[in-house]
């Protein structure tokens, strides 16, 4: 059987295969990546394309679930102060209710409850980041102006539009509660009951005021039942939190099994291509000097 | 009758005949490493005898021919086997080109759809805020740009594919040219029973160039080669050789001709072929899934915006200009430069943010060609893989084939030192042998001319 006398493309296209293996080696232990290109492996590489929109998902996931949280905990925290506020106002109304005072005194008692009013307005005015937290979605002006013309001794300009925003894939959270559900709500108006309560004081019977008291007793309960959407929006978005934080973190592993290199696999196989080039070569230098001729003399 | 004249006359002609065996080894060791050069034979014959009564008298040998050695049928396969090769390594580089344009994880047109998306969802918790609206017309300014720089990155390939298609023309005709004036002589030669040799080495060298090139039919004819492309447009017959022709196309890209007939959709195979296949078929098909993508996208965008309000309580304009058709993406631009006017709110209220969710819901939902926009995206990071792999595969398997093939043509026909060098020596013994014949013969001559001049022995 005849053999091919030049034998030399076909050990330098060996050489060649050998150096591309070796320059993918090296490729994968320098990247750390095993696809570096879409067709190192089209399949993981269009996985990988949607591992990374997941990510950086989950990211800004993240950043709404913290930006949430400061605006949530500044309203739970305000309504806080609202529930302390209106704590005085009963007791102003428990001790105005008293019959031993005089109208003077209760004149007295029904300007602090009237300061009390002042204050709780500005508490259910309050904004986070320019925008009113209780005006619904009508959030660029105050929702409460102080109205001795309405019954309740306020106006809202509020609507009740609520939001919601996605906080993970396909979870959405509720990230307001409009003023008029919280402070003029039909299960206890905080608004209307202050102002009996100093109508009460201002002109009343300690039968009226001690009436007015218990109906503000009832919407601070009422107040404090609303608040409780805050403190559990604010659970959630911790618990979210978490789950993200761990949603991160499988993402990640979930990308090194698809484009990541092993890394001993590559070392193993790039000194492989080495020794086989090596191989090769000297083979290559043993080979060439042979011919007949040489045993000529 | 056996003479001495007539062994002298045999001896002659066996020198006659070593010296042209010694010819042809020296030509073979001289060509060991040209290309396409068949080793040559030097095919001894008896000389036809004199026969007088019962004796046969051998007349020595004569030296019939010098053959190339050659093997046609595994020509035909190279040749077969080059068409692939050049077919796949020219798909190959375009698309490696191509799949660089897909190949960021983090970066692109699929990157900017998410972080697009991401700062709608920023924006979804703070609906007023004119940073945030500033972060989505940014993001979607950054996404028109990628659309626009990938399509012009397609359209930059593909004209550097045109620009080489045009030479691989210039290059198929130089070599048909070529081609035929060799194959005129050869043709000759082969009607007077010669060996074409050198001029037929030549000859299939330059065919195997041009298979690398484009799909060739060879046919053997008496008159030597006919060459035509895969369908049938002669490109070599005889001594004449057709050029193709090249002219600029309605699109821009070059067509190709051979005697007035656009022949473009026609040829396969080889560089020309390989490439032709990336530049009319595989850019613009994924040409056409980008433009796709870019204006039904636009339209879902933009009908999510004229469902909700802007900061001003109007309802929403289109955020990028309508586009369709071929040039779709490169054309996609964002068309508000105010960021009051992201149509964020549902109701007209300034703090709502229940639009927000119909803008981000073009995220999940399936455009008109079936899948939502990152999973069509991801799709041609797929395709452009695939087809790359493949290619690479290709290139791979024609290349480990055609060494295979050279390999076993190279044993039938490359130059073998170790054979030539035992040649040289027989050559040499025999031509020595034959001038000892000579010798021999010359000094009987001389005992015969000097028989009966006293003169005893031979000198």
């Amino acid at each position: 059987m005849r053999v091919n006398p030049n034998y030399t493309p076909t050990i330098l296209n060996d050489l060649w295969q050998q150096q591309t293996q070796e320059q993918t080696a090296i490729q994968e232990l320098a990247t750390g990546r095993r696809v570096n290109v879409p067709s190192d492996d089209p399949a993981a590489a269009a996985a990988d394309v949607q591992n990374q929109a997941l990510q950086s998902q989950v990211d800004q996931y993240l950043k709404n679930t913290n930006g949430l949280e400061g605006m949530l905990q500044t309203a739970d925290s305000t309504l806080s102060s609202v529930v302390t506020a209106l704590n005085q106002a009963i007791s102003l109304g428990v001790q105005g209710s008293n019959g031993d005072l005089s109208t003077s005194n209760r004149q007295e008692i029904a300007q602090q409850v009237q300061s009390i009013q002042g204050q709780i307005v500005q508490f259910a005015n309050a904004s986070y980041q320019g925008s009113y937290m209780f005006a619904g979605t009508a959030n660029q002006s105050a929702p409460f102006t102080l109205d001795s013309t309405q019954p309740s001794g306020v106006r809202y300009n509020g609507n009740t539009g609520v939001n919601n925003v996605e906080i993970a894939q396909g979870r959405s959270i509720q990230t307001n509660l409009p003023g008029s559900q919280i402070f003029q709500g039909a299960g206890g108006d905080v608004m209307a009951s202050l102002q009996q309560l100093i109508t009460a004081l201002q002109s009343g019977t300690t039968t009226s005021i001690g009436a007015a008291t218990t109906q503000l007793g009832t919407a601070l309960n009422y107040v404090s039942q609303q608040r409780v959407f805050y403190g559990s929006a604010v659970s959630q978005l911790n618990a979210n939190q978490t789950y993200l934080q761990q949603e991160q973190v499988s993402l990640q592993t979930q990308e090194t099994g698809l484009v990541g290199a092993d890394m001993a696999t590559a070392a193993t196989d790039l000194s492989r291509a080495q020794t086989a080039q090596n191989a090769t070569l000297a083979a290559l230098a043993q080979i060439i000097p042979q011919s007949l001729l040489n045993y000529l003399k | 009758m056996g003479s001495l004249s007539s062994s002298m006359w045999i001896a002659a002609q066996a020198l006659e005949a070593d010296q042209g065996a010694l010819d042809t080894t020296s030509n073979n060791i001289a060509n060991q490493n040209t290309p396409g050069y068949s080793r040559e034979l030097a095919l001894f014959t008896e000389a036809a005898p004199t026969i007088e009564g019962n004796i046969n008298y051998g007349n020595g040998v004569v030296l019939q021919e010098i053959q190339s050695v050659r093997d046609q049928v595994l020509q035909l396969r190279i040749g077969e086997e080059n068409q692939q090769q050049g077919s796949a390594q020219a798909q190959y580089g375009a698309l490696q080109q191509v799949q660089n344009l897909f190949s960021s994880p983090t970066q692109g047109v699929g990157a900017d759809f998410t972080a697009f998306f991401n700062s709608i969802s920023q924006l979804s918790t703070d609906p007023t805020n004119l940073a945030a609206r500033q972060g989505v017309l940014t993001a979607a300014q950054n996404l028109a740009t990628d659309f626009h720089s990938t399509e012009q990155n397609l359209d930059s390939i593909q004209s550097g594919l045109n620009k080489t298609v045009q030479q691989n023309v210039t290059q198929i005709n130089t070599l048909t040219q070529q081609i035929a004036q060799l194959n005129e002589k050869v043709g000759q030669m082969q009607k007077l029973g010669q060996d074409p040799g050198t001029l037929g080495d030549q000859e299939a060298q330059l065919v195997q160039q041009l298979s690398q090139l484009t799909n060739v039919n060879q046919i053997q004819t008496e008159n030597g080669l006919t060459l035509t492309t895969g369908n049938g447009t002669p490109l070599v017959v005889g001594g004449q050789s057709f050029a193709l022709q090249t002219t600029a196309g309605p699109s821009g890209m070059t067509d190709i001709s051979a005697q007035g007939q656009d022949i473009t959709s026609s040829l396969q195979g080889g560089q020309l072929g390989g490439n032709l296949q990336i530049r009319d078929t595989v850019i613009p098909g994924l040409l056409t899934q980008i433009d796709n993508l870019a204006s039904q996208f636009t339209t879902s965008i933009n009908a999510a915006q004229a469902s909700g309000f802007d900061l001003n309580g109007k309802a929403g304009q289109p955020l990028f200009t309508d586009t369709s058709g071929p040039g779709a993406a490169s054309n996609l631009k964002v068309a508000i430069t105010d960021p009051s006017l992201i149509a964020a709110s549902s109701d007209g209220t300034l703090g709502s943010n229940g639009n927000l969710a119909n803008l981000l819901a073009v995220q999940t939902q399936a455009l008109p060609s079936g899948a939502n926009p990152l999973d069509t995206y991801s799709s041609l990071v797929s395709q452009t893989g695939n087809l790359t792999a493949q290619t690479q595969a290709d290139v791979t398997a024609s290349t480990a084939s055609l060494n295979q093939l050279n390999s076993q043509l190279g044993a039938e026909t490359g130059v073998n030192l170790n054979e030539e060098t035992t040649n040289l020596m027989n050559y040499q013994r025999a031509f020595q042998a034959a001038a000892r014949v000579v010798t021999t013969v010359d000094a009987l001559t001389q005992s015969v001319l000097d028989m009966g001049s006293g003169v005893t022995g031979a000198p």
